[in-house]
């Protein structure tokens, strides 16, 4: 909610058109603040460059969520998230070699999906991951469509649109019971730490100041982009090569039907005084045309 | 009152046409508001309301296609009136706000069929009625397989239709059944009658053409 009113009060010094309200919006969401998530956060560093692709990760999402088990994944055909895929691996082929990166939510501290979530089943948990609750979900799919990672899946139905949305959990019921999540408890070589996000931004600066004394591109994605992710990644080369945006941001469409949203309650609210006031001058009006000498009314008085 | 209602303004069909369409728009219109709306979004929890949004959906579009198809001049005369604007049309927009906000009535031109106020509805309606149909279109069908900027776009557009003829519904049902001049309007709606009194002093164009297309 923050962010909705520090975006809607920039944004709407545009309400005048779209046109005008777009590089205001634009100017609200492409710089990245600095991280907000708060001291207390848990999150999650991944570094991609520990991992070795063999999968247990994936095996124990899978495992963990009751999740259809599939036999262990081919990198030339790396499974897609799908309601049955919460987390996998994102694979590319790098100098002949394969190199592979965790995927899965972000949990991001500015997330899209909880904004645009008309149901409040997506919203932040007080640890800062991303929490959902599929009693509360509509199936609109709004999340997936928002999401600038394309993580949140449905299977709609093509006719009738009935879905329920899936995504990671963050393992909600292991990390509010003193457990890691369940990919990070699983994964042999350290590559998903899981911890306060602020002890793990340390680690994952160190580990990138490591890697920068090897090659020059070393990189901490999440510290900043989207006000912080809470899945934090250590990248020794661009986030392109490794499947992510370089410069995620929340889509300004979103900041645009939050203004809209206002922009149609306040017109509710003007059309209603409106009302009001025209009700009594035309009954003023009435009464008066009524009045004896007045009451033909003539061919020259036309209302609307 | 009092007066004969003898000038037909409404046939019959139009008339049912009004009304299943009006059900319709309004199922819509709380279904729609409660995905759009914060703090309504709680009552779309299991999506039974994205459901009942398509099934309205159905009425919204199909009804105006059957009556197209059934009376094919009548549908095209008022596509016609809706799209033809003129000098009449300025001099009341001029004036309109004296009188709606000043009470003054003196200036207000002769009107034909529907006034420009109503004319605007009526565009209101046919245009935020393409929008809807364009962008729910993509957003029924097309979820997952359309980019995802394509499709925010569409909620986006949607959204604005829906505040555009959301707020100009309200003037329609204000003028129809509160506002204290328009007496004859919405049992017009009902029997499709209206006094000739009414009819010369709201649409005076109008009543001029058929009192002397009578004669
Ligand atoms: C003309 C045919 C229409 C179609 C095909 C259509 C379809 C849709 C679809 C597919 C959605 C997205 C949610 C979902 O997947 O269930 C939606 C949302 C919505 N519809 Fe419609 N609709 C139509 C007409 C209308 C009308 C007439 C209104 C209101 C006057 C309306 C108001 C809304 C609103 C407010 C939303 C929510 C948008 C948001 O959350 O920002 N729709 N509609
Ligand atoms: C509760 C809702 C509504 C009420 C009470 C209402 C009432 C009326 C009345 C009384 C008239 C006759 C106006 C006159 O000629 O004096 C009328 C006309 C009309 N209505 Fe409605 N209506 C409603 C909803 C709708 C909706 C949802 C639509 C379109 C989607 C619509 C479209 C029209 C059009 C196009 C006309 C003819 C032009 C005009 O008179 O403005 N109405 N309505
Ligand atoms: S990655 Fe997507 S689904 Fe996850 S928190 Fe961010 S916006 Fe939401
Ligand atoms: S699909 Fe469910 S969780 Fe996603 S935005 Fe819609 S209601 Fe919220």
């Amino acid at each position: 909610m923050q962010l909705n009113r520090r975006d809607f009060l920039k944004a709407s010094a545009g309400v005048g058109g779209l046109v005008l309200l777009q590089p205001a919006v634009l100017a609200a969401t492409n710089e990245f603040p600095n991280t907000s998530a708060p001291q207390s956060d848990i999150a999650m560093l991944v570094d991609a460059s520990k991992c070795i692709g063999c999968w247990w990760c994936y095996a124990a999402c899978k495992n963990y969520n009751k999740l259809p088990e599939t036999i262990k994944p081919d990198p030339e055909q790396a499974p897609e998230l799908s309601p049955d895929v919460w987390t996998t691996l994102h694979t590319t082929k790098r100098d002949g070699e394969w190199i592979f990166r965790k995927q899965a939510c972000n949990h991001c501290t500015d997330a899209a999906c909880v904004e645009v979530c008309p149901t409040g089943a997506l919203s932040r948990n007080k640890l800062g991951f991303i929490q959902y609750d599929k009693d509360k979900c509509s199936g609109c799919g709004y999340c997936a469509e928002f999401c600038p990672f394309g993580v949140p899946q449905l299977d709609s139905n093509k006719l009738t649109g009935a879905a329920v949305m899936d995504k990671c959990t963050f393992c909600i019921e292991r990390v509010t019971n003193d457990q890691q999540p369940a990919c990070a408890e699983a994964c042999p070589t350290g590559a998903i730490k899981f911890g306060r996000r602020s002890e793990l931004l340390e680690e994952g600066k160190q580990r990138v100041a490591e890697l920068n004394n090897i090659s020059s591109k070393g990189y901490l994605y999440g510290e900043n982009e989207l006000g912080g992710l809470h899945v934090m990644y250590v990248l020794d080369d661009s986030p392109e090569s490794y499947g992510l945006p370089a410069a995620p941001q929340v889509p300004p469409t979103s900041i645009v039907r939050n203004v809209f949203q206002w922009v149609g309650i306040g017109g509710l609210v003007a059309i209603v005084a409106g009302f009001g006031l025209n009700y009594i001058i035309a009954r003023e009006a009435k009464i008066t045309s009524e009045l004896p000498g007045k009451e033909q009314m003539g061919r020259g008085k036309r209302n609307g | 009152m009092g007066e004969p209602r003898v000038v037909e303004r409404f046939k019959k069909r139009t008339i049912w046409f009004h009304w299943i369409h009006t059900a319709a728009f309004l199922v819509l219109i709380v279904t729609g508001a409660i995905l759009f709306i914060p703090g309504l979004g709680s009552a779309a929890a299991g999506g039974l309301t994205r459901l009942i949004h398509r099934i309205a959906v159905v009425f919204f579009v199909g009804l105006p296609v059957v009556y197209f198809v059934f009376n094919p001049r009548m549908s095209l005369h008022f596509i016609k009136e809706t799209l033809t604007w003129g000098k009449d049309d300025l001099d009341w927009a001029k004036v309109a706000p004296l009188y709606y906000f000043g009470g003054d009535e003196e200036k207000m031109p002769p009107q034909g069929h529907v006034n420009t106020g109503q004319k605007m509805w009526q565009f209101v309606v046919l245009g935020t009625g393409i929008l809807f149909l364009v962008t729910g279109f993509v957003m029924w069908f097309f979820k997952g397989s359309v980019a995802p900027g394509i499709f925010q776009w569409c909620v986006v557009v949607h959204d604005i239709a829906f505040i555009l003829a959301f707020l100009m519904l309200l003037v329609h049902i204000y003028l129809g059944i509160i506002h204290p001049r328009m007496t004859e309007s919405l049992r017009s709606m009902w029997d499709g009658k209206i006094s000739k009194k009414y009819a010369s002093s709201h649409y005076g164009k109008w009543y001029d053409e058929i009192s002397a297309s009578e004669k």
